[in-house]
């Protein structure tokens, strides 16, 4: 069963890679570095997809731009968010030392615009208030906006990937900072949302797919997450959402916990970000890519 | 640094300490003039989503003239967040009755497309919405307009470039079938705010944080002026109230509100909600795109009065109360 779950997404993956060598977000669709990145994680180590790993890595070394950041997709030349991706890459590479050290240069220069020193003065003279611990740097979607919870995730496990290869201490300062900052953004219910744990003081709940992401962030911090690892096996016992699910399944793997095989009896959508995840999450996958160790 | 900036620095957190000095000012200076003539807005009752929606829609759509035919259509739902226990997006059956309308209509083609702000697995949110029950070829139509194409257009916002979905800057109308609710940030979101949803996660994130940085008005206002070829259809046969647009209560206002003209439409579920459109931002930064003032909208169908259905406010919007 294993077999034919991977196989068919593979067949998926193999089948629907564009010409420029990356992933649309749907078959057909142009190019984008998130399901890019995912389709190359769930194909790593694949001899038979040697040739379509080799574009796709072409396409990656492309697109990082002159900062070190890379673009978001063939239509969107701005570095984001998704430059944590490729500096997993990067790191599980192995031999793009220079990409990678640019890339990581560029996440440590990164943080969300709550921390600059205009926007800390004006809370503190009680000109605004936010209804979250700004103290700690964290990750942005895009350069000049707000951390998130996601993003700042992904850049986590990118920079403790990456500290094995760069030696910088900045690197292990950022990911214990980044730490603190997914931890005091937790919801109430013990999990994660996007970022947003309370509204005018009202709780709001965590989502699965967010909760999985700061679950991958957290490793190596098993004290502080016991409520949300137990809260990441109710999510897997009752999400609905595929994505969802893939997420948890990398997460509570990354966590060292068994997760089943998932069902295969519905046919999978055509969505290559979601095919690729699925990959990667099967207890046969790769998923092992995106474990790290403890911050130092 | 201006109020402005600062809010764009604090992002989703500080929007609200924004809105708190920015509501109950007054005098507020006179409200733009809007275009010629008068606009027309439809109030049509119904009573459930078990009735027939389709003919008060059909009725609605023809009073206010719409006219879609040889047209691409995007429908463009409110889809945010799924919780059964309270009626957070537009309903399954509206949009289904919706699509419906558009093809007796004459439309070349009817397209759904929806980018949430918060949850990533769109698909997901439709099939707990029951968006899939309701429409037997959803996903054939349906674009996740998060993870859709995109195509820069120039000075959005005052930004040099900005990224839209194609399948958005493709149709030749949108209908913004959207859903009646308070909005704690905004104070109403209805047809205009529902925009937010064509600005594509896959380049801005989730949230769509570049959003509050242009200003939570001033991206409704500057979306609308975008996306100028549009529709309203309001969702307001349940509702939500209190602490809109997610963890509020439901409830039941009755209505469709349809029109051509979303300041209009916007302006007239405020009235239905019993809120003062002359005192809710966006709705002044837009008066010149549309009409606000009660005098300037001809009501079709039924009248405000007869359908009025005071929403509760929470507190820092109580000022916006229609007295």
């Amino acid at each position: 069963m294993a077999e034919v779950y991977l196989a068919r997404r593979r067949d998926f993956l193999l089948r629907t890679q564009n010409l420029d060598g990356g992933w649309g977000y749907f078959p057909g669709k142009s190019s984008w570095l998130e399901p890019t990145a995912y389709a190359i994680l769930a194909l790593h180590g694949d001899d038979g997809a040697s040739s379509e790993l080799t574009r796709a890595w072409r396409l990656v070394e492309s697109w990082q731009l002159p900062d070190g950041s890379w673009r978001a997709g063939a239509q969107v030349p701005d570095g984001t968010w998704v430059t944590a991706l490729g500096v997993t890459l990067c790191s599980i590479r192995g031999d793009a030392r220079d990409m990678l050290v640019k890339g990581v240069h560029h996440l440590l220069r990164i943080q969300g615009a709550e921390r600059c020193t205009t926007f800390r003065l004006m809370e503190l003279f009680g000109l605004g208030k936010i209804e979250m611990d700004t103290s700690h740097p964290a990750w942005p979607w895009r350069p000049g906006t707000s951390s998130w919870v996601e993003p700042t995730a992904h850049t986590i496990v990118a920079l403790k990937r990456a500290g094995k290869l760069v030696h910088d201490r900045w690197i292990w300062q950022r990911v214990r900072e980044g730490e603190q900052a997914l931890l005091t953004r937790r919801c109430a219910d013990g999990g994660w949302n996007h970022g947003s744990a309370s509204t005018f003081h009202i709780d709001a709940p965590s989502y699965p797919e967010s909760t999985a992401l700061a679950l991958l962030g957290l490793q190596g911090r098993p004290i502080e997450v016991v409520r949300a690892l137990a809260m990441a096996r109710e999510f897997w016992k009752a999400s609905t959402s595929p994505l969802a699910s893939a997420w948890l399944a990398i997460a509570l793997q990354a966590w060292g916990e068994n997760v089943p095989a998932p069902d295969d009896s519905k046919p999978p959508r055509e969505d290559t970000m979601l095919m690729a995840l699925q990959a990667l999450a099967h207890p046969q996958g790769n998923h092992g890519l995106l474990r790290t160790r403890a911050a130092l | 640094m201006n109020r402005r900036a600062f809010i764009s620095l604090a992002g989703v957190g500080a929007a609200s300490a924004y809105v708190a000095t920015k509501i109950g000012k007054s005098p507020e200076p006179a409200l733009a003039a809007g275009p010629a003539g008068k606009s027309g807005v439809a109030i049509l009752k119904a009573a459930s989503y078990e009735v027939d929606l389709v003919r008060p829609m059909l009725e609605g759509a023809r009073a206010c003239g719409l006219d879609v035919k040889g047209k691409r259509v995007l429908l463009k739902p409110n889809l945010v967040e799924f919780d059964a226990a309270t009626a957070i997006n537009t309903d399954a059956r509206v949009i289904a009755a919706a699509y419906e309308v558009m093809q007796r209509l004459g439309a070349a083609e009817v397209l759904i497309g929806e980018g949430p702000g918060h949850r990533r697995d769109t698909y997901d949110l439709a099939e707990e919405a029951k968006y899939f029950e309701a429409l037997p070829n959803f996903e054939r139509v349906f674009t996740d307009l998060n993870r859709d194409d995109v195509t820069a257009v120039a000075n959005f916002a005052g930004e040099g470039r900005f990224y839209f979905p194609n399948t958005a800057l493709r149709a030749d109308l949108i209908v913004s079938v959207a859903k009646m609710k308070t909005h704690h940030w905004a104070g109403a979101t209805l047809s205009m705010k529902n925009f937010f949803g064509v600005v594509p996660g896959s380049v801005y994130g989730w949230p769509k944080n570049k959003l509050h940085y242009v200003g939570i008005p001033e991206a409704i206002v500057a979306l609308n002026r975008q996306f100028s070829r549009t529709f309203a259809i309001v969702d307001g046969i349940v509702g939500m109230e209190g602490n809109g647009p997610i963890q509020g209560r439901p409830k039941q206002a009755g209505v469709f509100v349809m029109g051509s003209d979303l300041v209009a439409v916007d302006a007239t579920c405020c009235r239905i909600m019993g809120i003062d459109p002359e005192r809710v931002e966006y709705l002044r930064m837009a008066a010149d795109m549309g009409h606000v003032r009660a005098n300037d909208i001809e009501q079709r169908g039924e009248g405000v009065a007869s359908v009025r259905t005071p929403f509760e406010l929470i507190d820092r919007f109580r000022k916006l109360r229609l007295s």
